[in-house]
């Protein structure tokens, strides 16, 4: 057993970065015990705050790199610890030194990208309406109803621009009037600042709330739980105010405002998974499940981890860009759960999950047992 | 306790001490005692020993509380009755 | 049609109409809710049956005024619910259930008849895991933030029950600390933790699900070096804390009484009963969370605070209670009536009753035998009461259980039948008998039997005692003049009675003197100055300072106590004694303390930081280490106060200097009840806590460091796998809390009991929290055993209530079972005279014979059983009873 002397300095620093949170922690280990990390291989948030607490991080070290910012441990936490708030500023820390293990090589690309293009996939900045050519999807004006921010998956991604698709088909068949940003729409940030670059998330709020200023934007429909969180929960750090509703909500509403009518049959079992940015950080559980549910013949089924239980598909918190090892991957186990339950579509509601679980179908092939699909495309369907 | 706490509840005569016509005493000495768990019981037993009129209230059917519930008791593992 | 139980918390079903337990009082058939004609104006086959017509359903709501002076609530606590949070699975998974539903499982009267099956499929669990802090020590929404205080000690209970119940169980308990805080708890720990297949695991755990297949809960925690594990249980129990009465708000509004942030009454650290409404006073767990001797003696101190304001009132509103004449049997032939007990089920699932009441009859002498559910309850006393009057016995044997407990019921129910008290036999058949052989059912009925045919030889034997009434002096004896002593004091007092107060030092306080503020924000100077001036402005307390007790002579209502003050002696009659003597800090031995300056007990620290010793409060880095000169060898107790104390300076000193860095090395923080919320405080404002084990202590060493001399502290933390070291300008210890060297001498001259660890011993730890087994002897405060400054409070009116009891009286009745010693045969040899534990012979030397004082002596036999010429003899066990008992075997 090594002897050591608490590093004052590295503590500061930490507290500095937003981490001073460690303080509260008594190590119960329950953070340790609820995290998903610990059903594919170990690893402990106890210890990582423990270490934080006396200025012993390895900064260099893959484990500060791990937390996926689902917020189950934070949820349960006896003490309010906030996880979150401290893997973010080991993160800030690390980002400050410039060291990085290699699973996060892949995220500074991201990085770059977002600095030059404004999207963490190296796509084109005048291209990121391409998606919409052919649909009949108009800048955003001021008189419009709502400005729909599309997110840069939903932009770049060929898998994701089918929800885009889906998306535009359903606010058309309603009728409702709605444009978007073009190139002008920037990445909202979330995931970036999680990785601990704060000037970089700064930067991309700044730009969208000058665009939304400058438009005239008043209410916000997103499809990305990760935009929703950041625009209603952390935008307002920079006085601003817009009204925020998630996609799934939305659909809800047109159909219970009778807008929107659903046609035709859904004769399959489908369940829902969580994304954590839209339950455990926001509590929106019920909307998605009402919106299946008025699709006639769908039944639907929940998995062994649902709602506030829900399981990571291991995409927040910059993950999505990071290196994961085959074997650890969390949305293996959440399309294995699926599957247990008897679904035939797995349904959710977020470009990350989308594409983690589109990875791991074909990891596991799974093509001809489980379709994934955004909540929007079965909508979508039934118009 | 229900939600009119004194009306609904039984007023119970506890230990021979008490006095069950109650119309007759205009006064101010007596006790009440909320609660027939075993504080209750304790502070009743004394004030009656000590010369007083207690009036125990308790919601429940029985006196005893939780302590009534437990098997056992620590750190002698009494039995609770 | 049946409904969930909710005495047996819904486990089992019930009907509607049935009695609410089967020792209930009143023992009476009640109809619940859940009662059709009463839902739905259906059904009324219970009036039908009813042949007493007793069944009214035109009855409704009584309204009654009383005029009282004044009110105590003690509503006690209900249990936290863990079905407001998904993640303890409550209500969803069967083979979940909750502490309380546990102790009905364990409980003889319970669903299973103390079996402990499970709900799923009714089998009995092997593998159980409890989980500590359900509801408590969290600040999650849905939970509470204190500790409840009680959870880890009543856990340790259950895995001992059940360790009895099944020696092949294996026990898991998921918890961050144990709070053995309390008297004899920690030796309690122990025990639960030696048993084999028992594990005690520091993490809090998860509950991953259930698996459907065999109703098995798969529980996820944490390892410090062996990362998160996944284990499969038979059942879990959640350990679920305290909240407040359910009717919290209710009750505040309705009495006008003000509740802290948790819901409880809310408290004056000066005096913990009071409300701040007059007349309006807290006792029990409604104070906070309490286990239950403290909420027996914040009873018998609610009353005493009543006595104090109603004094005037007292004896003009009670009723005597009378008992018919006692009728002579002597001259008759013996005629026993023998009650088998089936204790519920403590005895009848082992010994076979009917058997043994069949048996009973076959007796010489038995003329009635009868088995009783449970023979202390109400109406089974009443039938004895009756049936001895209907058949005429003229003596009683009861087949249940210890008579430590229950023979002054059953004497109280023969004395109801116009009999001699003394007439009764209680047969063991549970400690003796169904506890102990609970696998061998054959041998334990004839054992049974045998224990009853012994018993009806004795009771045949025995004859009638004479108990007699002694007058009571009115005067109270307080010895200590501290908090606890004073306190006491002031509350006889005020009920009308002299109290002779006497401390040995030159001034008042005692260990208060040194202290200067508590947790909760007392300001401990002031409050003593108050208490010092009330003292002695109170006509009716006569303070004796630098004294000493010298001799302690009589008995229960009339003692003679000679104290030496100054080189004068002077006698003091009193008919109550209060033992207050306190308790004293330990010097430690260890970590440079007496060698080192900057070394200080936590005592001590708190009188540096009052003085504002800047080498204190300038520190750059303190260091507290827990624990020191307590739970080890020489002293296996918890000190209680330290961790509150340490947080408490930790807090003050982080409030005067935010720079300076703390650590204090626990080996469990023990915050228990509201404390926890300033554990949290200090944490927040940045004290760190290290986890220390007594296999690897902190190793402190003296050694430059810069140039400057520095205590470095080295210790394990068990999470980062490595040794910290830390630098420190101040070390303070907490320093056990240890009996006051004048105890053992105060408790001989009080013929007083030492417990273990040689505090003061209460007669019984629940019955009898603050008096002694030597009647008319009290005690409270720490020389009872460590205690906060409130709880101390609480204890102090607790014994002023107890004396009251006694003090109000005119006259106390002494027992009849005694030693007689037959003068025409003593050889006045004096055999006898050094066994005697409470003093209570004496020799003539005139008469040349010993003479048993009837009042002192406690029939405990010793002399009898060594005098030579057989002329000592116990009343009720002798010769001829016990030989006869003994032949019958």
């Amino acid at each position: 057993m090594e002897t050591i002397a608490p590093f004052i300095e590295v503590i500061d620093e930490i507290k500095e970065a937003g981490g001073e949170v460690f303080k509260m922690c008594f190590q119960c280990g329950l953070c340790d015990a609820v995290c998903p990390w610990n059903k594919v291989r170990n690893f402990s948030m106890r210890k990582l705050i423990r270490e934080a607490a006396f200025g012993l991080t390895e900064i260099e070290g893959e484990d500060i790199w791990r937390c996926t910012t689902c917020g189950t441990c934070p949820d349960q936490c006896p003490r309010g610890v906030k996880q979150i708030d401290i893997s973010v500023a080991l993160r800030r820390v690390a980002t400050e030194y410039e060291v990085f293990p290699a699973s996060v090589k892949s995220a500074r690309t991201a990085r770059a990208s977002l600095i030059s293009e404004g999207n963490p996939l190296q796509g084109d900045r005048k291209k990121r309406s391409d998606w919409a050519k052919g649909l009949s999807v108009k800048p955003f004006t001021e008189d419009m109803e709502a400005l729909y921010f599309v997110g840069c998956y939903l932009s770049y991604d060929p898998r994701m621009k089918k929800v885009a698709t889906a998306t535009a088909n359903i606010l058309n068949k309603a009728g409702v009037q709605f444009g978007i940003l073009g190139d002008k729409e920037s990445c909202c940030g979330e995931s970036i600042r999680k990785t601990g670059s704060e000037e970089v998330f700064k930067n991309l709020a700044k730009q969208n709330i000058k665009t939304f200023i400058d438009a005239g934007v008043k209410k916000i429909i997103v499809s990305s739980p990760h935009c929703f969180h950041t625009f209603k929960n952390e935008y307002p750090e920079f006085m601003v105010n817009f009204e925020v509703i998630h996609m799934s909500q939305y659909v809800l509403e047109l159909i219970n405002d009778g807008r929107l009518e659903l046609t035709g049959d859904y004769k399959e079992k489908v369940t829902f998974h969580d994304p954590c940015y839209l339950g455990r950080h926001n509590n929106v559980y019920d909307e998605p499940r009402d919106l299946l549910n008025k699709v006639s013949g769908l039944e639907l089924v929940e998995m062994e981890n649902f709602r506030s239980n829900s399981l990571c598909c291991g995409g927040g918190g910059g993950r999505i860009w990071m290196d994961t090892p085959q074997k650890e991957r969390f949305s293996d186990i959440r399309l294995e759960q699926a599957k247990e339950a008897g679904a035939k579509v797995l349904a959710t509601s977020c470009p990350y999950c989308i594409t983690n679980f589109e990875e791991s179908r074909l990891n596991l092939e799974y093509e001809d047992i489980l379709e994934v699909k955004d909540i929007t495309e079965i909508i979508s369907e039934m118009l | 306790m229900g939600n009119d706490v004194l009306p609904k509840e039984v007023v119970q005569q506890f230990s021979d001490t008490l006095i069950s016509n109650i119309a007759e005493n205009k006064n101010f000495g007596d006790v009440m005692v909320v609660g027939g768990g075993v504080s209750g019981i304790q502070a009743s037993l004394d004030l009656a020993t000590a010369g007083f009129k207690v009036y125990m209230v308790e919601k429940g059917p029985s006196i005893g509380g939780h302590m009534a519930q437990l098997d056992k008791t620590f750190p002698t593992n009494d039995c609770s009755m | 049609m049946e409904y969930p139980d909710k005495f047996n918390q819904g486990i089992s079903q019930n009907k509607a109409v049935h009695v609410y337990f089967s020792q209930a009082i009143p023992l009476v058939s009640y109809i619940d809710d859940s009662c059709l004609r009463l839902k739905e104006d259906k059904c009324d086959i219970c009036s039908g049956v009813c042949k007493t017509g007793a069944i009214d359903f035109r009855q409704t709501p009584l309204k009654t005024d009383i005029n009282v002076g004044a009110i105590i609530l003690s509503s006690g606590i209900t249990p936290f619910d863990p079905s407001v949070k998904e993640e303890y699975g409550y209500t969803k998974i069967d083979n979940v259930v909750t502490s309380m539903d546990y102790e009905r499982l364990l409980s003889s009267t319970g669903p299973f008849e103390g079996e402990v099956k499970r709900i799923s499929d009714k089998t009995n669990p092997k593998k159980i895991a409890w989980i500590q802090c359900v509801g408590s020590r969290r600040v999650t929404k849905g939970d509470n933030s204190y500790c409840s205080g009680v959870c880890c000690t009543y856990t340790q209970k259950q895995v001992i029950l059940t360790k009895t119940h099944y020696e092949d169980a294996e026990c898991t308990i998921f918890h961050n600390d144990i709070r053995s805080f309390g008297k004899d708890f920690e030796r309690f720990f122990q025990r639960a933790e030696q048993l084999p297949g028992v594990e005690f695991i520091r993490s809090y755990a998860s509950i991953e699900r259930e698996i459907p297949e065999s109703g098995n809960v798969i529980v996820r925690y944490a390892t410090a070096d062996d990362g998160v594990k996944r284990e499969e249980f038979d059942m879990v129990v959640l350990s679920v804390g305290l909240n407040p009465p359910e009717a919290y708000k209710e009750i505040s509004q309705k009495f006008g009484i003000e509740l802290n942030s948790h819901g409880f009454s809310k408290s004056d650290s000066s005096n913990p009963i009071k409300t701040n409404r007059p007349g309006i006073f807290v006792s029990g767990a409604f104070q906070g969370p309490t286990d239950i001797p403290e909420s027996v003696f914040s009873a018998s101190g609610a009353s005493s605070q009543i006595g104090e304001l109603l004094d005037y009132r007292r004896g003009k509103l009670a009723k005597e209670r009378v008992y018919p004449v006692e009728r002579d049997v002597t001259g008759e032939e013996p005629k026993i009536g023998v009650f088998v007990c089936h204790c519920g089920a403590n005895i009848s699932s082992v010994v076979n009753v009917p058997s043994t009441v069949e048996y009973a009859l076959t007796l010489p002498n038995v003329v009635y035998a009868t088995e009783q559910i449970f023979s202390c309850a109400t109406n089974s006393a009443r039938e004895i009461t009756d049936l001895a009057i209907e058949k005429g016995f003229n003596r009683v044997v009861i087949a249940a259980c210890s008579p430590r407990t229950l023979e002054p019921l059953f004497q109280d129910t023969l004395r109801e039948a116009g009999l001699n008290q003394y007439y009764l036999d209680m047969a063991n058949i549970r400690e003796h008998c169904s506890w102990v052989h609970a696998k061998q059912k054959d041998e334990a009925t004839k054992k049974a039997h045998d224990i009853v045919r012994m018993s009806v030889a004795r009771a045949s034997r025995l004859e009638p005692l004479q108990e007699f009434d002694l007058s009571v002096n009115k005067t109270a004896l307080v010895v200590g003049g501290g908090v606890a002593g004073m306190t006491c004091a002031l509350s006889i007092a005020k009920q009308g009675h002299e109290v002779q107060l006497v401390e040995k030092a030159k001034d008042l306080g005692g260990m208060s003197r040194r202290l200067h503020t508590t947790l909760e924000g007392l300001d401990v100077q002031a409050h003593l100055d108050n208490l010092i001036q009330m003292v002695y402005q109170n006509p009716r307390i006569h303070v004796s300072h630098e004294s000493t007790i010298k001799h302690v002579d009589g008995y229960i209502g009339n003692f003679t106590t000679t104290i030496e003050t100054e080189g004068r002696t002077k006698e003091i009659k009193h008919g109550a004694s209060v033992l207050a003597i306190g308790a004293q800090e330990y010097k430690p031995s260890e970590y440079l303390y007496g060698t080192n300056e900057s070394v200080f007990t936590h005592m001590e620290l708190g009188e540096e930081i009052a003085r504002e010793n800047d080498v204190v409060l300038d520190a750059e880095v303190l260091v507290m280490i827990q624990c020191v000169g307590s739970r080890n060898e020489e002293r296996n107790y918890c000190s209680r106060v330290c961790c509150g104390h340490a947080v408490k300076n930790a807090i003050k000193l982080k409030k005067l200097n935010p720079e300076m860095r703390i650590y204090v090395l626990f080996r469990d923080v023990r915050t228990y009840g509201f404390r926890e919320d300033s554990y949290r405080e200090a944490m927040e404002m940045g004290v760190q806590f290290i986890r220390y084990t007594p296999e690897d202590p902190p190793v402190v060493e003296e050694t430059k460091e810069g140039g400057k001399v520095v205590i470095r502290v080295i210790v394990s933390d068990p999470i980062l796998g490595q040794r910290l070291e830390l630098d420190a300008d101040v070390l303070s210890l907490a320093a056990a809390v240890i009996p006051a060297s004048t105890t053992p001498e105060i408790a001989r001259m009080f013929k007083a009991a030492l417990s273990v660890d040689e505090f003061f011993k209460e007669a019984h730890v629940k019955l009898k929290p603050v008096e002694f087994a030597t009647d008319g002897v009290f005690l409270c405060g720490t020389a009872h055993y460590p205690k906060h400054i409130p709880e101390t409070i609480n204890q102090s009116y607790g014994a002023a209530g107890r004396a009251l009891t006694l003090l109000s009286q005119d006259t106390v009745t002494t027992s009849g079972t005694v030693a007689r010693i037959n003068y025409k045969t003593c050889v006045g040899c004096q055999t006898c005279l050094p066994l005697c534990p409470y003093g209570a012979i004496s020799y003539n030397s005139k008469k040349k014979v010993c003479v048993v004082n009837q009042i002192l002596c406690k029939g405990c036999g010793n002399c009898a059983s060594a005098c030579p010429c057989h002329c000592a003899n116990l009343l009720g066990y002798k010769p001829e009873q016990i030989l006869t008992q003994i032949g019958a075997i």
